[in-house]
Parts: C-alpha cells; sequence; structure tokens
C-alpha cells in the first residue's frame, strides 16, 4: 500500500485510508547537518526538518497544507527540485463563512482525485463511514487513557496513531503519577520529535502536562464524528470535525483557539503554561504576549531551535526554575 | 612598470607588489588590521618596497580591495574583494572554476568562466556564523589559540551539531555542548562542519568543480576537509590563500596600467 | 528644460526652490519645500538625494502629505478604510464610493526608516510581543498605538490565506488590541487540473475557475461590508468606473516603468521610480491627484528621453531588484555603486497590470486579487521575473531580503535558482534592515561587486 506522508492535522488520515492508501502524519525528526535541502537563516526547524525528512523517503506521496506560508513554499521545493509526488492542500484561514468551508470540501475532493491518480480508489460512503467509525474508535480509546498515562507516553501514543494509523500498537501502559505534581498545559504549534523531551523534563521537575495543546496533543485531533450526520453524509462530517474541531493559531480570527484554550484550562485546573514556539514561527510567536496577557496563568516561553542539543539544555533550565516558581 | 595591491581585510593588511610587465611577484607582506588602516597600509607597502629595493615613486598603479579599500588613500583604484579573489584565485590556478574565500568578516562563493571572469557570487548575510570570526569567537570560549583549532578537530570521533545559522545563538549552543560535557575536539569538529554547512547551503546545487579554496581560513587545519564532505568534491586550497586578494588587486592595477598605456 | 538631471540633496532642493518659485512654479496645495518634512521628524530625507525636478518634487511632496489628506478626509465626513495586505484590489472598490477614501496601513513599514526610529514605532511592537524576527511591517502595531501617524480607520480589512504569515500574525495581534478586523480569504493560486476551466490571469499567470469564482464570492462580502460602512450600496457602473480611474494610474505607471527601464539614458532615478509605483497601491489617498503627479512625472520622463537627457553613466548595470527596501537611501546606493533600476517586482506586480475592463467588474478584480505574485508557488512569480528581465534587459538580479518575512527564507533561494536555470546572469541577495547605516558598506561591497561582475561580461549596453 503506497504510503501518503504528512504532517499537518486538517488533512484527514480517514480520507487517504479510505481512498485505500496509507496515511502517516509523521512528526519530523531534526536533520540537524545532514540532508540540507533546505537551510537558510530565518526558516523555522519544523518545515526545514519536515522537507529534509521527505527528502529521504522513498517512493512516497506528500501532501502539504497552506496553512503555514513556509511550508506553502515548501511544497515548491519538493514539488520543483525533487519532482517527488505532491499535493499542496488549501486550508482556509478564515472559518466563519460558508464559502470557507465550501473550499476545504472542494480541496478534500481534489486531495480524493490526486489519490486516484496515485493508484487510490474513490471511496464509497459506506466505505469512507466505516473508517471514520474506526478512527474515531482508536482515537477515542487513546483520549480516554490520557489520565492513566505520563505526557509523553500519551504523546507517543498520539504519535504512533497519526503515524500508523489503525495498524498502531496502541497499548496502553501506565505510569506512577505523583499527586503532587503541578498540573500544567503546553501550548504551541508542532513539536519536533527530539522536543517531546519536555514532556518527561517537565514530569522530571515536578510538573505533570495535563494539557498537550500542542499540533502533537489533543490539539491536533479532530472532534468525535457525530453518528447520525455521518451515516447521512460522511465527507460533509469529516471535514466539519476538521476543519471546525481543530482550532489553531493561523486562523482569523484565532478566537476559537482561545475559547478552547479556555474551556481545557478550567477542566483540567491547569495551574502554568509552557508555551512552547519553533524559531521564526510567526504564527505561534505573535501569540505569545496575548496568551500572557490573557491566560491568568503563569506562562513560560520556551523556543526550540531543532538543533540536536543546546536549546533543550535551554528549556531544561527554564522549565526546572518555572517549577521552582509554581511550587 | 611596477604596480601594487593591497587587501585591507577584516583582520589583516595584505600588499602583493608585483612586476606589471611579467606579473612576477616583487613581494608581499601582511600586518594586522588596526585603526588607522590607511596608515598601516602606507606602512606595509613602505616595508614591502624596501624589501624588494624599490621606492615608492617606482609604483606606477595601486589597487585597494577589501573591507577597508576605501581608507586606503595610497590607492588610485578601489576594486571589491569579490572580484579580485577571482582574479587572484584564476592567475594561480587557471582551471578553477568555483572559490570558495573564508575571510574574517565574509564568506563568499564565486562561479568563474574560464577566463576567470566572476559569472556570479553569493555572500553570506550579516551574520558572522560562516567566517573567520566564528572560529576566533570558538577558539576564544574553548580558549585555545586560532591555530590549535584545527589540531583539535582532526582528533573528533563525533563532531558535536552545531545547526544555529546565527553566531550568537552557536556560541550559546556551545556554552550548552560543554555543559553537557562534549569534548573541545568534538565542538572544533562541530564548528568546522557548521562553516562548512553554510558554505554548502551558499552554494545551492550549481557547484562545479574544481573548488578552489581561498582566504585566511583556508589556513586552519581540517577545513578544507570539512569544505569537501559537504560541498561533495575535491577541493584545493589556494597557493598562499591569504594573499590572493591582494595579487588580485595587483593584477588589476597591472590591467589599469597596461589599458591606460594603449 | 531648465535644469539638467542631476540628484541633488535636501539643502540643494531648497535653493533651486527659491528659483524655482520666483520662476512661477506652479504647485498643488500640498506644494512646498521638501525640507518642511524634517520638521516631523522625517531626518532620513536629509541623508538622501533627490531627482531635481519640478515634477518629482510634487511627488515627494505627494507622499509626504498623506496624513493630512487622510485627515482632511475624516473632517470631510469620508469613511476611511484601511487595506491591509491586499494589495491593490479592495483600495480600487473604496475609491469607487464617493464618500470612502481607503490606505494602507502596512505602508507604516517605511516609518522607522523615515524618521529613523526616532518614532518609537519598532519599540512598541517590542513591547506588544511582535519583535525583531518579524517583518519590519510590524512597526504598523506601533502607528496604530499612537494614532499618531495616520487617523484610525473607520473600517479595517485585511485578506489572509496566500499571504504572508508575518502579516497575518501581526493583524491578528492587533485584532487582539481591540481593532476589529474584517478578514477575506485568498487562496493559494494553482495551476488549473484537467477537466477544470483554465482562466488567463493579468500578468499571465493562469487558474482554475472555481478559484475564480471563490475570490470573486469573498470579495461579494468585501463589498458589501464596504456598502454598509458607506451607508450606500454601489452598482456595477461605479465600479466599472472605479477601474477605469485605476487603470489611468496603471497605464501611467506601466509607461513610466517601459521608458525609464528601456531608456539608454536613465531618465528617472530608482528612489522616485520605487515611490511612483507604490502609488499604485491605494492612490496615497488621492485618486485624481495620483493621476496627475503621474502624468507629470511621464511628461519629464518624455522630456528627458526626446532631449537625450539622462542620469548616470550610460554603461550603467542594469539590476533587476525583487522586493521593496525598508531603507529608501539603498536605491540611492545602488546608483552610487555603478548600477540602475531595470525591472522591479516589489511583491505587487499585479497591481501595476491592467485590470480588465471588459468583463463584469467583480471578476475582473477577483482576477486581479489572485494575479498577486505572492498568492501562488514562488517558481511562478520567479517565472514572471524572468520574463520581465527578457522585456526590460537586465543584467543582474539583486535580491532585496526583508529582515524577519516569512516568505524570504525560502523564496529567495528559489528564485535566484530559476533565473540562473533562464539565464546567465548574476544574482545576488542582501538583507535591508529599517535603517541600513551601520550596514552600509556591507551593502556596498555587494553591490559593486555585483555591478563590476556585470561590466566584466560582454554587454548589450543600449538594450539593442
Amino acid at each position: 500500500m503506497r504510503k501518503v506522508v504528512y504532517t499537518c492535522p486538517y488533512v484527514p488520515a480517514e480520507w487517504i485510508a479510505a481512498h485505500g492508501l496509507k496515511p502517516c502524519r509523521i512528526v519530523p525528526f531534526s536533520t540537524g547537518q545532514g540532508s540540507e535541502i533546505i537551510r537558510t537563516e530565518g526558516l523555522c526547524p519544523y518545515v526545514r526538518d519536515f522537507v529534509n525528512n521527505l527528502s529521504k523517503e522513498k517512493d512516497c506521496i506528500t501532501v502539504f497544507t497552506t496553512v503555514c506560508d513556509q511550508m506553502r513554499r515548501g511544497f515548491d521545493i519538493i514539488a520543483g527540485s525533487l519532482k517527488m509526488p505532491a499535493f499542496l492542500m488549501n486550508v482556509p484561514s478564515t472559518w466563519q463563512t460558508v464559502t470557507s468551508q465550501r473550499l476545504y470540501i472542494d480541496e478534500l475532493q481534489r486531495l480524493g482525485n490526486f489519490l486516484v491518480q496515485m493508484g487510490g480508489k474513490t471511496p464509497s460512503n459506506n466505505t469512507l463511514s466505516e473508517v471514520m467509525l474506526e478512527y474515531d474508535a482508536a482515537s477515542q480509546s487513546i483520549l480516554a487513557a490520557r489520565d492513566k498515562l505520563s505526557a509523553i507516553q500519551y504523546a507517543g501514543m498520539l504519535e504512533q496513531f497519526n503515524r500508523d494509523g489503525l495498524n498502531s500498537k496502541c497499548r496502553i501502559g501506565f505510569s506512577p503519577l505523583c499527586k503532587k505534581s503541578i498540573p500544567l498545559a503546553i501550548i504551541g504549534g508542532p513539536l519536533l520529535k527530539q522536543d517531546f523531551e519536555i514532556l518527561e523534563i517537565t514530569e522530571q521537575f515536578g510538573g505533570r502536562i495535563v494539557l498537550n495543546a500542542t499540533e502533537n496533543g489533543e490539539r491536533g485531533l479532530c472532534t468525535p464524528f457525530n453518528r447520525r450526520k455521518l451515516m447521512k453524509n460522511p465527507l460533509m462530517e469529516l471535514a466539519d470535525a476538521y476543519f471546525n474541531g481543530i482550532h489553531d493559531a493561523s486562523r482569523r480570527p484565532n478566537s476559537e483557539l482561545y475559547k478552547w484554550i479556555k474551556k481545557m484550562l478550567t477542566e483540567r485546573e491547569v495551574r502554568g503554561i509552557i508555551f512552547h514556539r519553533n524559531i521564526w514561527c510567526d504564527i505561534w510567536h505573535a501569540e505569545l504576549q496575548r496568551l500572557k496577557d490573557w491566560a491568568g496563568l503563569p506562562v513560560l516561553d520556551i523556543e526550540s531551535t531543532g538543533d540536536d542539543g543546546s536549546s533543550m539544555q535551554r528549556n531544561k533550565n527554564r522549565i526546572r526554575a518555572f517549577l521552582e516558581i509554581l511550587h | 612598470m611596477i604596480c601594487a595591491g593591497i587587501d585591507a581585510g577584516s583582520r589583516t593588511i595584505k600588499v602583493v607588489l608585483m612586476d606589471a610587465a611579467s606579473r612576477r611577484i616583487l613581494a608581499k607582506d601582511i600586518t594586522d588590521q588596526g585603526l588607522d588602516q590607511g596608515q598601516l597600509a602606507s606602512a606595509l607597502l613602505d616595508k614591502a618596497l624596501h624589501k624588494s629595493g624599490l621606492k615608492k615613486q617606482d609604483v606606477a598603479s595601486i589597487t585597494a580591495t577589501g573591507y577597508g579599500r576605501y581608507a586606503v588613500d595610497i590607492a588610485d583604484t578601489t576594486i571589491t574583494e569579490i572580484t579580485c579573489h577571482g582574479v587572484g584565485v584564476h592567475h594561480l590556478v587557471p582551471n578553477a572554476m568555483t572559490v570558495v574565500d573564508i575571510g574574517g568578516q565574509d564568506s563568499k562563493l564565486l562561479r568563474l568562466d574560464e577566463e576567470g571572469k566572476v559569472r556570479d557570487f553569493v555572500m553570506n548575510d550579516r551574520c558572522a556564523a560562516g567566517t573567520g570570526r566564528f572560529l576566533e569567537i570558538v577558539a576564544k570560549r574553548l580558549e585555545v589559540e586560532l591555530e590549535s583549532l584545527g589540531k583539535m578537530a582532526a582528533k573528533s570521533k563525533k563532531p558535536s551539531p552545531i545547526s544555529s545559522m546565527c553566531v550568537v545563538f552557536a556560541e550559546t549552543e556551545i556554552v550548552g555542548l560543554l555543559a553537557s560535557g562534549a569534548s573541545r575536539d568534538d565542538i572544533a569538529a562541530g564548528v568546522q562542519a557548521s562553516i562548512a554547512s553554510r558554505i554548502a547551503g551558499m552554494a545551492g546545487r550549481s557547484v562545479a568543480p574544481p573548488i578552489v579554496f581561498t582566504g585566511g581560513v583556508a589556513l586552519v587545519p581540517e577545513m578544507k576537509n570539512a569544505l569537501q564532505s559537504k560541498l561533495g568534491h575535491d577541493v584545493t586550497i589556494s597557493p598562499d590563500p591569504q594573499m590572493t586578494g591582494a595579487l588580485g588587486a595587483a593584477i588589476l592595477a597591472a590591467r589599469k596600467l597596461e589599458k591606460e598605456s594603449k | 528644460m531648465k535644469y539638467l538631471p542631476k540628484q541633488i540633496s535636501l539643502e540643494e532642493w531648497d535653493m533651486q526652490y527659491d528659483e524655482l518659485h520666483k520662476a512661477g512654479l506652479q504647485e498643488p496645495a500640498y506644494g512646498g519645500r521638501l525640507s518642511r518634512h524634517v520638521e516631523d521628524r522625517d531626518y532620513r530625507l536629509l541623508k538622501l538625494r533627490y531627482d531635481n525636478s519640478a515634477a518629482a518634487l510634487r511627488l515627494w511632496n505627494f507622499l509626504l502629505t498623506e496624513e493630512d489628506r487622510l485627515q482632511k478626509a475624516r473632517d470631510d465626513g469620508k469613511k476611511l478604510v484601511g487595506a491591509m495586505k491586499d494589495l491593490g484590489t479592495v483600495p480600487v472598490m473604496a475609491y469607487s464610493f464617493d464618500n470612502m477614501t481607503a490606505f494602507y496601513p502596512d505602508g507604516a513599514w517605511w516609518i522607522p526608516c523615515v524618521m529613523e526610529l526616532n518614532a518609537g514605532l519598532l519599540e512598541i511592537a517590542d513591547s506588544l510581543g511582535i519583535d525583531e524576527s518579524f517583518c519590519p511591517v510590524r512597526a504598523m502595531l506601533g502607528a496604530f498605538a499612537t494614532g499618531a501617524h495616520f487617523p484610525i480607520p473607520d473600517f479595517l480589512v485585511c485578506s489572509v490565506g496566500a499571504t504572508c504569515d508575518d502579516f497575518s500574525a501581526i493583524a491578528q495581534r492587533l485584532n487582539g488590541m481591540g481593532h476589529p478586523i474584517f478578514w477575506w480569504e485568498i487562496p493559494h493560486r494553482r495551476h488549473p487540473e484537467r477537466n477544470e476551466e483554465n482562466i488567463l490571469l493579468p500578468g499571465g499567470f493562469t487558474a482554475p475557475k472555481c478559484q475564480l469564482d471563490f475570490v470573486k464570492s469573498e470579495l461579494e462580502r468585501v463589498k458589501a461590508a464596504l456598502s454598509d460602512i458607506a451607508g450606500m450600496e454601489i452598482n456595477n457602473e461605479k465600479l466599472s468606473s472605479g477601474i477605469k480611474k485605476a487603470n489611468q494610474v496603471r497605464q501611467y505607471l506601466s509607461e513610466l516603468r517601459y521608458l525609464v527601464f528601456t531608456a539608454e539614458l536613465c531618465p528617472l532615478p530608482a528612489l522616485e521610480m520605487l515611490i511612483a509605483e507604490m502609488l499604485a497601491l491605494h492612490f496615497c489617498s488621492d485618486r485624481d491627484e495620483t493621476i496627475e503627479v503621474l502624468k507629470y512625472l511621464l511628461e519629464e520622463v518624455k522630456t528627458r528621453i526626446k532631449a537625450g537627457h539622462g542620469f548616470f553613466r550610460a554603461d550603467a548595470a542594469k539590476i533587476f531588484w525583487v522586493n521593496p527596501v525598508a531603507d529608501l537611501q539603498v536605491m540611492n546606493l545602488l546608483e552610487d555603486c555603478g548600477g540602475k533600476i531595470c525591472g522591479t517586482e516589489y511583491l505587487f506586480a499585479h497591481a501595476l497590470d491592467m485590470i480588465p475592463e471588459n468583463i463584469p467588474p467583480l471578476d475582473a478584480l477577483a482576477q486581479m486579487a489572485l494575479a498577486d505574485p505572492m498568492a501562488g508557488s514562488t517558481i511562478d512569480r520567479a517565472q514572471r521575473i524572468c520574463n520581465d528581465i527578457v522585456k526590460y534587459g537586465s543584467e543582474a538580479v539583486l535580491i532585496s531580503r526583508i529582515p524577519g518575512a516569512s516568505h524570504c527564507a525560502i523564496e529567495g533561494e528559489i528564485i535566484s535558482q530559476v533565473v540562473r536555470d533562464n539565464f546567465d546572469i548574476p544574482v545576488l541577495e542582501i538583507e535591508v534592515p529599517p535603517v541600513t547605516d551601520a550596514m552600509r558598506p556591507t551593502i556596498q561591497t555587494r553591490l559593486e561587486a555585483l555591478v563590476e561582475t556585470v561590466k566584466a561580461r560582454p554587454r548589450n549596453i543600449n538594450n539593442k
């Protein structure tokens, strides 16, 4: 089965799987000084490493989205220089109009045509419904396990699910939880693979990530499907669950993101926020001060440069200090 | 007739005296850069003249290049170091197609045509991360002499990854690496790889061999190997790499004389 | 022609102004000595060199009095529209309303340069969490916070989607500061697929009809919102008449560009050309006067060409300039280094193309919006640059990177590669911050080297 590699949460895995292809949403790992497809100043390490990771993939199909300006241009490199079969999906920034929602659905259909050209098969409504239900059940079981897992186990499980879909071996392990640990949220854009360590470090220093609102956490999952609507028109329901269910800083306006965060912070009794951003990511960087002004909670800013060690070293120190303050 | 090329770089000033007709180098010299660049360049020229038994009035044309070229008031022409390095390297290695010049403050990659003219060039941005200055900062941070850095790098088994595009961040990375117990040899090798990587990034997809490496950093041991590994081609160090800019300037001064005499 | 073309300082302009005045120079109400703008702390003006024609004087005075015009428009009861990010579409609509004046708050990016950082706008942006890792357009936040550089608009409209992340993020920050914004979507322009109806856009790009329909529907929303603000509906006739006027501006600019870029002796310096091109975006808050200013400038250029007068040496290196500079002085510097402008792509090439007049006005405007070179792939943008290189006979390409701008990190490399694949000409990328004083030697060396590289090649100087 041909693999379709992507990283943006607005690309529905169910849609790819229903076409008979293997969806594979990856979390890029740092390429450091290895592959050097793009390596210029001002480039977000997540984009750089995604493109560099793709350049190492063999016989895969890639899907980019327009959610991020640099990712959009990264597509030019993949499709232009590397001649890899690639699709650029328009994900509207506006969300409040029927036309924007319609555009997203049209883009899903266009993606479907592309997948068919790449060897996929147009799914019937029944096939799509079945796949959606299977994915829904799998993601709900992971979400339900959150309380029993350490933050890094939970993130790892989500990553595995996103990467391998229904084939993922999602075994739920149990982690002894420290009752005295401080409930924290991590909010931000996507984490690189090596940045998952932040979750572990936080626990080492007496914190516990109870809300992973990065793209790799719960924020990057669509809402559960409405069974009734799904049976009536699965594609519409799929589009609704993704387009209206995933709240991102890139939305204009991004007020829904803040509403969602507020609700989650309250529900999970969060006492502090770790704000994570990748260097040169303007979309998330611009939210930092606003979040600080708005949250009513202590906010720690940590930045990843995408290297193998030094930013982690720096961040480790900051997280420790942050938790010392909160204790 | 005698002509002179003076390269007032960011770290050193170099002078080359040349017989315009035969293109024979009569003398060359180098001194550290300082506040009064004009005075230093003039004194260096005097020294070179003295060594070769010549007088100031014997010099028919002087071309200045490098960052401080406008401060060299004894010069009658100024030309950028890009053109001068191209000309200088072509004189020494006539089949060179690509020149990598890493100086104290700038790094550049020149593409030459068969006649040694610069077809196109790329330069580092304002950050010093891909330049000799970076090596100096690192040497200071590792508490070693600049000259030892290359020897240390040669001993490295696993170069430390330094990925920052900014020298300030890179320095922070080095502090982090030291704190995490990385060896100084590995850090030195990592820094060299980082500079080479930056040059490779500048080069893009079109690097035509033969590649000649020039500028003061070419003298640092192991830098050539780091560059070869990143560029994927053999790299030759230019003879007397620090002097190629001044040599090119002297040749251009000679060409000017020829043009004027026609 | 009393004065031969020459670049002069502000001080020299004052002396010449007295002479011109005595000789009966007729000026519009906003006319006067250029040096008076320094009293507004526009200190950069002291360091620039200007075209010495009366037409250029009018252009500068027009540019530097925009704030007064906006204030007057407000005093006259007109509605002020801040059109953000979109370059050259919404202002065409807004000016079709009799009681509306549109301007471009993003233009605040030049304030740190013109005022040599004295306005403190970047510091305000810093304090709002928008630091120097963002594009200098962040100065706009400071301008809104102080209210000192333009009146706060009655309505803010901003295009998003296939636009720059920097600007989108900054506009969102502005929104978070309590300024309501009407967002409209511009999708990433793509090539039509099999079985899709193909539309050829002004400027030569193509797009599928469904994208055009989408943009049109977005512009319908914008039109309705503008009608609400204006308190009146606007019909197609009014819109078409607005398009005609915009086309007058574009026609003059098109002629000006061709003449300036292809003349043997450069008839208008790069700095004045840059400002003239910028007028296409929002007409510097007075559409009719923009037409007059450009008409006058074009007459001057034609007169100079006819008389064989111009600036710089005929063998000046012909440089195609990509992206606008935040520091105006760099345009002077190019010429000091022996270059001259021969082709530009300041991120809004589409705003210089003629708007179709033979189709319904909203369809025409949707085509223009979708023709934005920044909305499509960088490869397409580079191809358009290549077409213009052929048209104008440019000998080198200079890509001016905007510090912090998200698109610049990748596009420079792509544009360079496409140009190199098409032509054997040098391409150079430089970074230009809002005030370049400390970096002047660095930039100068690069520009001089580019000129030397061009001049070392076999050349066809007179474009023939």
